[in-house]
């Protein structure tokens, strides 16, 4: 077991991180910010201002070329243990669902790094986590379409299958990429309700980015707003004002 | 355009010389050619139908071995297809899975098969193994290049959760490229009965030993029927494997 995420003030601390794919091509400026445990943080900026980089940085998927990123107290830059990495989840842009396996056996995915024996080779899974997994669906309102394959989902449904299969997972720390950006605003607010009511009741923190204002304002906990690798305002969503949005989207 | 028209004399060209290199242009062996193959076909007609019982057999025989050598080939090139995938294995280590598929397909199954008959001696044994392992160079190819295609979000979010190999395997790699696998294993399976039914030739085994025996006796009109046979087989495996994907593959 590694040490607990309570036992320290911050699930993800990262410290003027600068992030470049090529060569001097700097993705991100000297980022640095703390998500505290259970918190629902929202990152906000435009296409292409490097929200899934930073993502992915503070995941521990990619590794920064200069400062520090602390996830779950471990430091990502010598790469984190694979136990570490079994309690971050990470939902990427498109999913990553198995699109011709059914709703059920994708979350079912969520358990494989606790269940890595042979018997799941056989599509044989312990009763109790197809029990939790049949929860996790039922939490997200789609526990009618267990039995479907995924192709066959609509958008909305595959991303509560793609939360269902994190939630399985459990983890103290959910990264979203995009996270409601393909669905209807009333879809994204019903789906960012009912994460928002498992982040609080489970302690579990979210970090996702999102475009939609009005949502933010309304969920997010603590918001980062950034633009060209730059931070141009930090802080709770309620101090989130208009000229600042206008000038991170000029 | 121009460019277009610049390559295709080229290629005209180059065939032209080659096949004036090759013989192809000599008058005299054309019209003698010509003759024999007059002779040649007076001689074949009509098939000589008294040998289909054992001519039969034979056919059975040639399609146990190409059944046996495909499938015996299937099992072992998906592993090795898996392990020579970059996008799951390191680049240093899919070397070694790469270089064995490569070194398979690079002989084809007839020499397989003679080295074969040398290690355990005539029949269809021979030809099963010489069929077994070419079918790893082909389809073990073609597999790693199915699994690198294989979403790499997919891939990263259930290796993420602390998947173990076998589970990536099972759970994505499988799914989303089964189709594909199937279906080209239908076409091995059609490539492995047209080869078979002339791996006898050298002795391993099936109706190609027929052949060689009515090729070397001039029983033309027997060699017709077996190749009649043949031609029966192939369209009937045209068929099935097109029955086969129809019903069985490409309905997700
Ligand atoms: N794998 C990659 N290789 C090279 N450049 C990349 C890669 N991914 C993203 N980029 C570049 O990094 C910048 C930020 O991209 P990204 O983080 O995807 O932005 P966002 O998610 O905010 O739209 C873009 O200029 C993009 O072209
Ligand atoms: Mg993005």
């Amino acid at each position: 077991m590694t040490k607990a995420a309570g036992a320290h003030p911050w699930v993800v601390q990262a410290e003027g991180v600068w992030f470049a794919y090529r060569e001097e091509n700097w993705v991100l400026r000297g980022i640095s910010l703390e998500v505290p445990p259970g918190a629902f943080f929202t990152v906000m900026g435009p296409s292409g201002a490097g929200k899934t980089t930073l993502l992915k940085v503070l995941a521990g998927l990619l590794r920064p070329q200069r400062g520090r990123v602390e996830l779950l107290g471990f430091p990502t830059d010598k790469g984190i243990p694979a136990e570490v990495r079994r309690q971050v989840g990470y939902i990427p842009q498109q999913l990553g669902l198995v699109r011709s396996l059914t709703a059920l056996e994708n979350v079912l995915m969520g358990c494989l790094g606790r269940q890595r024996g042979p018997g799941t080779l056989m599509g044989l899974f312990p009763k109790e986590e197809v029990e939790r997994a049949q929860e996790c669906l039922s939490l997200l309102g789609i526990a009618h379409k267990a039995g479907e394959r995924v192709y066959r989902l609509s958008g909305g449904e595959r991303q509560r299958v793609a939360i269902a299969r994190t939630l399985l997972q459990n983890p103290p720390i959910i990264f979203a990429d995009e996270f409601v950006s393909d669905l209807d605003f009333l879809r994204a607010a019903e789906i960012i309700t009912a994460m928002r009511d498992i982040a609080h009741q489970k302690g579990i923190s979210f970090v996702f980015n999102m475009h939609e204002l009005p949502l933010v304002q309304e969920f997010g906990d603590y918001i980062l707003l950034f633009k060209d690798g730059n931070i141009l305002h930090q802080g709770t969503a309620k101090e989130l004002t208009w000229p600042l949005v206008q000038e991170a989207l000029r | 355009m121009r460019r277009d028209l610049f390559v295709v004399s080229l290629l005209v060209l180059f065939l032209v010389l080659s096949l004036g290199q090759l013989g192809f242009f000599d008058l005299a062996r054309l019209s003698r050619g010509a003759s024999n193959l007059v002779l040649f076909s007076r001689e074949t007609v009509p098939p000589d139908l008294g040998i289909l019982p054992m001519a039969g057999q034979a056919l059975v025989e040639t399609v146990e071995m190409a059944m046996a050598g495909t499938i015996l080939g299937f099992f072992f090139s998906l592993p090795l297809g898996f392990l020579g995938t970059r996008s799951f294995f390191p680049a240093t280590f899919v070397v070694l899975p790469r270089l064995i598929i490569a070194a398979t397909r690079t002989i084809p199954s007839l020499l397989w098969a003679i080295l074969f008959v040398i290690i355990v001696g005539l029949g269809p044994l021979a030809g099963t193994l010489g069929l077994a392992v070419y079918t790893v160079g082909y389809l073990a190819k073609l597999y790693y290049e199915f699994f690198e295609g294989v979403d790499p979000e997919v891939v990263e979010a259930v290796m993420g959760v602390g998947a173990s190999k076998l589970q990536l395997a099972r759970f994505v790699v499988w799914p989303e490229t089964a189709n594909s696998i199937l279906s080209q294993l239908m076409f091995m399976l059609e490539y492995n009965i047209r080869a078979s039914s002339i791996l006898g030739l050298v002795g391993a085994g099936g109706i190609g030993f027929y052949m060689q025996v009515y090729i070397q006796t001039l029983e033309y009109q027997r060699l017709t029927t077996l190749l009649l046979l043949i031609l029966v087989l192939v369209i009937f495996m045209d068929y099935f494997s097109a029955w086969v994907r129809n019903h069985y593959l490409l309905v997700r």
